[in-house]
């Protein structure tokens, strides 16, 4: 009996131990050589991958890009997906249609949204400059200063609509009585939102939160139809950089080594944000 | 919903302002349609905003035979049908073989499994590229699906695991005292009762790998194994001036996916949402 219940976990264990626990040790066991993909030995380095991650400027630039990557989205998306969730709340006139328009662009692959916003950038919205007599820079891709933010708005008008799927669908559980009674007390609809709506939404928030931050550090497909990195690495996410220094430079020591850094920062990340927001969390 | 104290007043007011977000929300999905219609002509010396002089589905066919799109479309299918239908019956006969056993071993495959939940792929996609080509897996059609079911595992476990309590032990206890076998009990009477649950995984799942870039990429260097969206990007790559079709090119990938998964939205929800019932 129990033996054919194991039965049952073995496949899917096998093939997650194949396609990713071995990956993770593998990973580990590379990082620690100067290995780069063809030769039958493994030279050992040590820790010396990781001791020249630290100073390669190359790789502090691409985390620092990715960081703030990841916290510009994380800010951006939470913030207009649970306002758009709290306004189509309302019993808007058409919002289903609203809801759909908004829901839409995380259905269409992060490749062909780089590329729809490559063009967006340079040659649909500079014709606004004509029409409105204005003289905005939309290229947006063109410079380094400006490239982060147009990767921003091209992420977030992909994913706003998904985590305020999440929004809205929490804010149906909270329960009407709780409003009239708090206007019963005279508490304002700020004060309503703020005591009521958002201590209420406590697991919606954990979800959104902890799920834009893994999405945004392990982004990829975004830049490779439309920046490809640059100008110059000044997009260069840390994936890409894995990317560009292991496939195409031959270094797999060393970027498996970046690889084991990022599951490092993605675990802590995420279980010092759950930690945070679980305690926050209302317990009914 | 919460009461709105300005009244009518306020109402209008986040009717025009929703109105204007949705609208610039919109724009670029109109564009792209604007663009799929127009002429290479109006491409360089039109005005990007205005509409198509004469539309016409020139850019359609081209992009039909530049994306090799029945070739394409049927292998993004079969990767995307082969990983999900096997994740959903994988992960569902672990989770419930876990909630069904209190035993040291179960305990920890459930952990083992769950280990990997905060791990998106694409921070291991190097070791799993290596490990793809010593075993011989890439351009195959197992190799990528095998490894989509590898990185889907974590979350499908986890997301079996609390539906489980939809499943009553009752049924299954009746089922084992008329003699079923533990394989016949998952199959005959826990699969069907878990279909929303596995629906849910799937279609939460599939359009992650039918959009996925990265893997693919790593896996398929044969364009007769090609997904559409390594054409796309092909497509992509190679217009850079005359992009009408690459155009009609995202119309045709989007649109039917577009439309199956909003059809689909509230699947989305529910899967999304299991995580805080379970608190």
């Amino acid at each position: 009996m129990r033996l054919q219940y194991a039965s049952l976990v073995l496949p899917g264990m096998l093939i997650f131990s194949v396609g990713l626990i071995l990956p993770m040790l593998l990973g580990l066991r590379y990082s620690l050589t100067s290995w780069d993909g063809f030769t039958r030995t493994l030279p050992w380095v040590g820790l010396g991958n990781y001791g020249k991650a630290l100073s390669d400027p190359y790789v502090r630039d691409a985390w620092w890009f990715t960081i703030k990557f990841t916290i510009g989205n994380t800010i951006i998306q939470n913030v207009f997906a649970f306002s758009f969730a709290v306004a189509l709340d309302r019993g808007l006139k058409a919002q289903k249609l609203y809801r759909t328009i908004l829901f839409v662009p995380c259905l269409i692959s992060p490749v062909v949204v780089g590329f729809t916003w490559l063009r967006m950038y340079s040659d649909v919205l500079p014709a606004l400059n004509t029409l409105l007599g204005t003289r905005i820079n939309f290229m947006l891709f063109g410079r380094s200063e400006t490239v982060l933010t147009g990767l921003l708005i091209a992420n977030n008008w992909q994913w706003i609509g998904y985590w305020m799927l999440i929004y809205l669908a929490a804010l149906q559980t909270v329960p009407t009585e709780l409003y009239e009674a708090a206007r019963v007390d005279g508490a304002s609809p700020i004060r309503q939102l703020r005591s009521i709506t958002v201590p209420m939404l406590g697991p919606a928030f954990t979800i959104c939160i902890v799920g834009i931050t893994i999405g945004s550090l392990k982004v990829y497909d975004l830049m490779v139809s439309s920046t490809n990195g640059g100008p110059g690495r000044a997009s260069s996410s840390i994936v890409y950089h894995i990317y560009s220094t292991a496939i195409s430079g031959r270094q797999y020591g060393y970027g498996s080594a970046m690889s084991m850094t990022l599951i490092l920062v993605l675990l802590v990340v995420a279980v010092v944000q759950l930690r945070i927001l679980r305690r926050r969390e209302v317990q009914l | 919903m919460i009461p709105l104290r300005g009244g009518r007043a306020g109402k209008v007011f986040l009717q025009v302002i929703m109105a204007i977000v949705v609208a610039l929300f919109a724009l670029p999905l109109v564009m792209v349609v604007n663009y799929s219609f127009k002429t290479k002509r109006e491409l360089y010396i039109g005005n990007p905003l205005a509409l198509p002089h004469s539309p016409n589905l020139n850019n359609y066919v081209t992009a039909f035979d530049r994306l090799d799109l029945g070739r394409t479309f049927v292998n993004t299918l079969v990767y995307t049908v082969l990983s999900v239908v096997i994740l959903g019956l994988l992960s569902g006969a672990a989770a419930w073989a876990i909630a069904r056993n209190r035993t040291r071993f179960f305990k920890f495959s459930y952990v083992y499994f769950i280990i990997g939940i905060l791990i998106p792929y694409q921070a291991l996609f190097l070791p799993i590229y290596i490990i793809g080509y010593s075993l011989h897996l890439t351009n195959t059609i197992y190799g990528v699906v095998l490894m989509y079911v590898a990185t889907g595992m974590s979350f499908g476990v986890f997301l079996m695991t609390s539906f489980m309590s939809t499943v009553p032990v009752e049924l299954e206890e009746a089922a084992r005292i008329d003699g079923c076998s533990v394989y016949r009990t998952y199959f005959r009477v826990v699969m069907p009762l878990l279909t929303p649950a596995i629906a849910t995984l799937i279609i939460m799942q599939a359009f992650l790998i039918w959009n996925d870039y990265l893997m693919a990429s790593l896996f398929v260097s044969d364009s007769s194994r090609r997904t559409l969206t390594l054409s796309m990007q092909n497509l992509f790559s190679q217009q850079t001036s005359d992009y009408t079709s690459a155009m009609a090119a995202i119309v045709i990938s989007a649109l039917p996916i577009s439309i199956l998964f909003v059809s689909l939205q509230k699947y989305f929800i529910k899967g999304m949402t299991a995580g805080a019932v379970k608190g």
